[in-house]
């Protein structure tokens, strides 16, 4: 009876297999017309108080959710969907940086700053969406599978000693997170080079054909920085989508001859630049895959106030003003290209003056056309960028056995005056502060000895801390964590946190190869989460297709404040 | 029914007899001489720290470059950098590493790849990498996945004395850690040829310890020789390159992709009193002559192109041998020249297992499984193997049908 059967079974297999073809390739066809991947780039440029140009490249690419396993990607990367969905990772963020944001000079109050600004070396944070137990396991393997896809030593964040689970410094304040930072990790062309594979169009087309390297890595600051953030997934067959924003920040002089540095209050003509001079290299054309490719240039409300429109006094009205030629060629500077379009800032809490932002579309251009955008000052223009609430520094006392003490100071800006009187409402009025820090194990912190100084007083530590979290460190187990919460008076000139250690015992093997060059500690990171550092621009459709811009207006909750650390290279001898 | 099943169960006899002979002649040849030259990896290695060791960083990324100019890809180079030297901050040109001093060529790029830098170059790490034995959680960019037919490239370069190579000023790498880590190689089919070379002082003290076959070995130096540094750059304000390694980069800097230089013209052309250290050679562990062996077998990847003009078909390898009609219009004498300098010595290595096979199949004529097997061999294409499987069902389906009625 088989053998009867078996033929009707040979025919009925061999047209379910023709007709399973034909179905799976049509199916795979619908898919694609539900939602696109896209992919976008920017670049915003802005010129600096002390002579320097800020140049932010902003990348984002996007990958909507979908229905089949191994979903093919014609933008998205797909070692980053990849990654995703194997560690099954919700929020990751990884920069690498080299030098430090100079707070003073750079300001510290806008959006880019404060997103921007990120301790030296490699510092990765990401948030799992596996159970408890599993999360140590997912962010061992996910710092070795990014060692080896931005060719950096990521992997020695897998050891217990070097990362740590915040409680609620970072946004998802639950127990899903790990941060680790390594400091003294070198940052140079090998982790670029991985970082722009990413991209649709590499660094052969659009925008980021500028990115020359020596020009790059010759600046005072530069980071590259890499965050995703994927969608929940809805039911279990449905992958995730994934937004993957990458952006590089770069601080460069644009006159190189210029070596010595330049004071933001003398009265010198700023040097005048253009993309050509300080990259050597100009746009020839959009990257054809991206949905939209601009250049903004925004200069910083208090570059305005100093600046002489002639009709400033109705800028804040709407369109009438916007469109005169004397916002790009007036007596205090020049534009080499007319800008497509010109934003003013929406509504400012200083009111002083508003931001302009300059949009330049790169659409229009091409090879035999490149676009070249230059700005050239005619008169000395000196302003201040704007300021974080408090400038924090921190700083060792003391060395090492000999009453060894780590103290962090925070000192009020000359904005914070008017920022409180605009704020306080009543005649009580608090300043919030969040401070994370992490020490590694041989340093060993004395918990119980911290002390608060507020205006140079010693006070007790109750009446100022909200509320503390403390997680002491285990010898070559897991590094010291501790976060505070500090209210301080509004009206408070400096403010001290001070905290003694002894150095711990380090065996022979223990040290590194060049020991000689003392140990890095991780930065802290201190945040004012009552603040927003946003920029709203004037409301258009056109403006929500840029998410560069975007990022302006919502995304920037709480600005943090980085400090970079000094090598703690007299506690290490000392130790010898 | 019962004149069905006959032919079924002697099909089913035969079966198992034709499995056990062919399973047996594939054993008995040896599958490591069979085996084809299929691909090149390189391990370059710098073991040095500190701004003043800025020449072995040179060294290590002029044979990168030119290891990557003669077709080896980054997937299969391995490059291990102590120290960063190109973004440093003593380093005058940013992102610019150089190995002359009129600054003509950057080593550094913008495409450069490094596997493991800074911290991560241990002796440790590198035996790891030679042996193939690493934790699970290490990506694969890191590992070496070479094969037994792999030739591999091994350079290193940095501080070295009698038998010792030193690593990053803190560790050390002995010449009976190296022939051990051979040793596994070879046991482990991890290569087919190994060549090591090393710019050291004393260098060919490293290659005291080393008995596996298949292994050509030179160092820069001899035992009591120091190896030296080749000029200063006033304007970096380091030596920028060791002489072994400037003189073997004058060598390749001649060559292109399609030369067929041979290693025995690479080791004539050191010149021990420009040198100022007599380079060695440890030849007894390698059975082919060295001027046979084209450079390219080690120092680029040039792979083997067989022209055919229909696509799918399945190709005979036993008559790969016979190249007069495929060769490409654009190829030059000289290609065709290695070719044949490839062909007549690894003779044995064409032949691989099916000419056995194809005697097997004469033998048991009556065996239609070898020959099944043979078509699956030979069959290299997932379309073709289908159209096979289709076609060898109609039977079965007339047969059945036949029955039926």
């Amino acid at each position: 009876m088989v053998l009867l059967q078996r033929p009707h079974i040979l025919l009925l297999l061999i047209d379910t297999h023709q007709f399973l073809q034909c179905w799976i390739a049509f199916g795979s066809a619908n898919e694609e017309g539900q939602q696109q991947e896209e992919f976008s780039e920017e670049l915003l440029v802005k010129p600096l108080p002390d002579h320097k140009l800020l140049a932010h490249f902003h990348f984002q690419s996007s990958a909507p959710p979908s229905t089949s396993n191994g979903c093919h990607h014609h933008l998205f990367p797909k070692a980053i969907s990849q990654l995703v969905q194997k560690f099954r990772v919700k929020e990751m963020e990884l920069s690498f940086t080299q030098g430090r944001w100079n707070y003073e000079s750079w300001g510290g109050f806008d959006p880019i700053s404060s997103s921007n600004a990120k301790p030296p070396g490699v510092e990765l944070w990401a948030v799992f969406d596996v159970p408890q137990h599993h999360i140590d396991a997912s962010w061992k393997n996910l710092t070795h599978t990014l060692s080896g896809l931005f060719c950096a030593s990521i992997n020695f964040l897998e050891s217990t000693a070097t990362y740590s689970t915040p409680e609620w410094s970072f946004p998802p304040a639950s127990g899903n997170v790990r941060y680790g930072t390594f400091p003294c990790e070198a940052v140079c062309t090998e982790n670029l080079t991985p970082w722009l594979r990413l991209l649709p169009c590499r660094d052969k087309a659009g925008i980021a054909l500028l990115l020359d390297r020596p020009s790059l890595y010759r600046g005072f600051y530069h980071s590259q920085r890499l965050h995703l953030t994927s969608t929940e997934s809805s039911s279990e067959g449905i992958d995730s989508g994934i937004i993957l924003e990458q952006t590089l920040t770069v601080v460069l002089q644009p006159n190189s001859e210029r070596a010595i540095e330049v004071h933001a209050s003398e009265k010198h003509v700023q040097p005048s630049w253009s993309l050509s001079s300080i990259f050597g290299k100009q746009v020839s054309g959009r990257c054809v895959l991206a949905k939209s490719s601009s250049v903004y240039l925004l200069l910083d409300w208090g570059l305005v106030a100093e600046l002489k429109f002639p009709n400033k006094e109705n800028g804040k009205s709407a369109a009438n003003g916007l469109t005169s030629e004397n916002f790009w060629s007036n007596p205090s500077f020049e534009l080499s290209v007319n800008p497509d379009r010109i934003f003013l800032e929406e509504s400012s809490s200083h009111s002083k003056s508003l931001s302009i932002l300059y949009m330049f579309q790169v659409e229009k251009y091409s090879e035999s056309e490149p676009f070249d955008i230059g700005l050239m000052w005619k008169v000395p223009v000196a302003w201040l960028c704007q300021q974080t609430p408090l400038h924090a520094s921190r700083f060792f006392m003391g060395s090492g056995n000999e009453r060894g003490a780590i103290a962090i100071s925070l000192k009020s800006t000359q904005f914070t005056e008017g920022f409180m009187s605009a704020n306080s409402k009543d005649g009580s009025c608090e300043l919030r502060v969040d401070v994370f820090q992490v020490v590694p194990w041989y340093v060993k912190v004395y918990f119980h000895s911290l002390r608060v100084f507020v205006d140079q007083q010693p006070r007790a530590v109750s009446d100022f801390i909200e509320k503390i979290h403390v997680s002491p460190s285990k010898d070559k187990m897991s590094p010291g964590v501790m976060e505070v919460v500090l209210k301080l008076p509004c009206r408070v000139n400096t403010a001290a946190l001070t905290i003694e250690f002894d150095k711990g015992f380090l065996r022979i093997d223990e040290y590194p190869p060049d020991a000689n060059q003392g140990f890095d500690i991780p930065s802290a990171i201190i945040s004012f989460p009552n603040f927003h550092a946003s920029m709203v621009f004037l409301e258009d459709d056109s403006l929500n297709r840029s998410p560069l811009l975007s990022k302006f207006q919502h995304n920037q909750m709480h600005s943090v404040c980085t400090i970079l650390w000094i090598i703690a290279q007299c506690a290490a001898k000392a130790c010898c | 029914m019962e004149t069905f099943i006959n032919p079924k169960s002697l099909f089913h006899l035969l079966l198992l007899p034709c499995l056990l002979l062919y399973s047996s002649i594939a054993y008995n040849s040896s599958p490591v001489e069979a085996a084809m030259h299929t691909n090149n990896w390189a391990v370059l290695v710098c073991t040095s720290r500190f701004w003043f060791n800025y020449r072995h960083m040179a060294n290590t990324l002029s044979l990168y470059r030119t290891v990557k100019r003669l077709g080896i890809p980054d997937e299969r180079i391995i490059l291990m950098l102590a120290d960063d030297m190109a973004c440093n901050t003593r380093n005058k040109y940013p992102a610019q590493v150089f190995n002359n001093e009129n600054h003509r060529l950057n080593l550094y790029g913008d495409n450069v790849e490094v596997d493991y830098r800074g911290y991560e170059v241990t002796v440790e790490n590198f035996l790891r990498v030679l042996t193939g034995r690493h934790e699970t959680a290490v990506p694969r960019s890191k590992r070496l996945l070479s094969d037994e037919g792999s030739h591999i490239l091994l350079y290193m370069t940095g501080h070295g004395g009698d038998e010792f190579l030193k690593f990053q000023d803190s560790e050390e790498l002995q010449s009976h850690d190296l022939a051990d880590a051979v040793k596994q190689m070879k046991e482990k089919h991890r290569f087919k040829e190994l060549l090591i070379m090393v710019d050291t002082c004393q260098a060919a003290t490293l290659f005291n310890q080393l008995q596996s076959p298949g292994v050509l070995a030179i160092g820069s130096s001899m035992k009591g020789e120091n190896s030296y540094s080749h000029h200063l750059d006033s304007d970096v304000g380091v030596s920028v390159v060791d002489r072994f390694t400037y003189y073997t980069l004058a060598f390749f800097e001649r060559l292109n992709i399609y030369d067929n230089a041979s290693l025995s013209s690479l080791f004539s052309s050191y010149n021990p009193s420009l040198l100022m250290s007599t380079t060695y050679y440890r030849k007894d562990l390698y059975k082919r002559r060295l001027e046979e062996v084209p450079v390219t077998n080690f120092f680029g990847s040039v792979m083997e192109t067989i022209h055919t003009d229909a696509a799918y078909k399945a190709l005979s390898r036993r008559n790969s041998g016979r190249f007069e009609d495929e060769m490409s219009l654009d190829q030059s004498v000289h290609h065709i020249k290695r070719r044949m300098l490839i062909k007549v010595n690894d003779g044995d290595e064409i032949h691989d297992i099916n000419p056995e096979l194809l005697q097997g199949e004469e033998g048991a004529s009556k065996c239609p499984w070898s020959t099944f097997r043979n078509k699956f061999q030979k069959a290299e294409n997932v379309d073709s193997l289908l159209n096979y499987g289709l076609v060898a069902m109609i039977p079965l389906l007339v047969i059945s049908t036949w029955l039926v009625q």
